[in-house]
């Protein structure tokens, strides 16, 4: 259901991505791993066109959008686009100035044009969700980072994406608040939730993956079920990479 | 000695109703509706700072490039007594409503540009990733916490401006200053009617500070300590 062909992106003459192929079925989770700056991140931003690919073609469902090189899709094609798709980013990037519930209204109000009781419903069924039901009235700071990173996903999930995107989505949180996160992601892939998720917990993504993507220098080195790339890999820049991971400290 | 003090606080006493009536009838609303235009002229001015059209860009940093670069006195004698000459005759309040409210939207644009540009990049690109448009993302998620950082800023623009009203003394309005000083040029007691009208200046600012003060306290509910 998710389509992308030859996605490339430059920053002036620096090629970030160089050719991206993948394709993500519904209800799969997708894994990214890699290490910094192999273009992970700038993939699931792609996605989302917080940042336009300079070409290919992207496609979810049944819209589809090609770029080439000056010729920016019309920013009514963006948005469109974009609300299918929602994204979890490392920093949360909460609106400071909302509560919890109202984060996760606000788009439904104000986007969607859903009325407020039906986007409050919703909102309160998805902070429930996450296990945050209690903390409606609160605002970001009275949160912890796990619980602000939750309410970060229920956001995200409130406009009923068809995808939705992790932006290494528990690095920014002290160790022991990781597991509440992950716990979270997990419900939401057993439900079928369809996901793409960039992070460098292995375990996680070997326990939640349907696939895993391996990227280094701007392109896809390796794909496949996790048993194949993290146990099997068949590339010697993926062997190097997960070693790295491995090696204790 | 005693029938000295006696006669200035005759003086004193006599003085401060004319004065305070000065100032509550001119300098409180020459202030206020200079800075209520003001801002709005600022608040366009630091948009089309921050648009994407150039042409915008430039009549913005244009404007407040002039303003900035020149006294604010000559800004109000060109109005006043400059416009006159091409056939343009602005009553002496207009007159000045008009020169402060183009400084206050020259020095403000510079105030809500730095505040809107100080909220982080994350907030729109989380405003952007659930679907909003541009200037929702703007109205409903950028402006609000904008709002908040540029509000001491802004206090104290209004406090300058207050203090700032004075001016129009030259342009012939009978404001709190020119109020003191026609009664100084009767009774003749210059170190006394110019503390008393400075006296009634603290008296305002002080007001306003303590309305900024109330207001910033309201923000405080959901800032990060």
């Amino acid at each position: 259901m998710i389509e992308i062909n030859d996605l490339r992106l430059s920053f002036g003459s620096n090629e970030v991505l160089k050719g991206i192929d993948l394709s993500i079925e519904k209800g799969q989770v997708t894994v990214i791993i890699g290490p910094s700056g192999s273009g992970k991140t700038t993939l699931l931003r792609c996605i989302n066109l917080l940042e336009i690919p300079t070409e290919g073609a992207l496609r979810i469902g049944d819209s589809a959008l090609s770029f080439r090189e000056g010729a920016k899709p019309g920013r009514g094609d963006i948005l469109a686009f974009r609300r299918k798709t929602g994204m979890v980013f490392q920093s949360y990037n909460l609106f400071p100035h909302m509560t919890a519930l109202q984060n996760v209204m606000e788009a439904q109000v104000i986007v969607q044009k859903k009325s407020r009781a039906e986007a409050k419903a919703r909102s309160l069924e998805l902070l429930g969700k996450v296990g945050l039901a209690s903390k409606a009235d609160s605002y970001p700071h009275q949160l912890s980072g796990g619980q602000q990173q939750r309410v970060g996903i229920a956001r995200a999930m409130g406009i009923g994406p068809e995808l939705l995107l992790f932006d290494e989505p528990t690095s920014a949180l002290d160790p022991e608040l990781v597991g509440e996160v992950l716990k979270v992601i997990k419900e939401l892939a057993v439900e079928g939730m369809t996901m793409a998720i960039v992070t460098h917990e292995m375990k996680f993504a070997s326990q939640v993956a349907d696939r895993i993507v391996f990227m280094d220098e701007g392109i896809i080195m390796e794909q496949g079920s996790p048993n194949e790339v993290l146990n099997h890999p068949a590339q010697e820049r993926t062997r190097q990479f997960l070693s790295l991971l491995s090696e204790p400290v | 000695m005693n029938d000295r003090t006696a006669h200035l606080t005759d003086i004193f006493i006599d003085s401060f109703v004319p004065l305070l009536m000065a100032g509550i009838k001119f300098t409180i609303p020459l202030t206020i509706i200079s800075f209520i235009l003001g801002f709005v002229l600022a608040f366009l001015t630091a948009l089309a700072r921050l648009s994407r059209w150039s042409i915008l860009q430039r009549v913005a940093w244009f404007y407040v490039w002039i303003i900035r670069g020149t006294p604010l006195l000559v800004q109000l004698f060109i109005i006043f007594y400059g416009l006159p000459s091409i056939g343009v005759v602005i009553d002496a309040f207009t007159a000045a409503v008009i020169g402060f409210s183009i400084s206050v939207g020259a020095y403000g644009s510079e105030i809500i540009r730095a505040a809107i540009q100080s909220i982080a990049k994350g907030q729109w690109e989380a405003a952007y990733s659930v679907g909003m448009t541009r200037s929702q993302a703007l109205r409903r998620i950028v402006l609000p916490q904008a709002a908040r950082v540029s509000l001491p800023p802004l206090a104290n623009s209004f406090i300058s401006l207050l203090k700032d009203t004075s001016l129009a003394a030259t342009v012939t309005l009978t404001e709190l200053f020119q109020k003191g000083q026609q009664i100084t040029a009767v009774v003749y007691e210059p170190l006394l009617l110019y503390c008393e009208v400075a006296l009634i200046y603290l008296i305002f600012s002080t007001v306003l500070s303590a309305l900024q003060h109330q207001l910033e306290h309201r923000f405080d509910r959901y800032a990060a300590r």
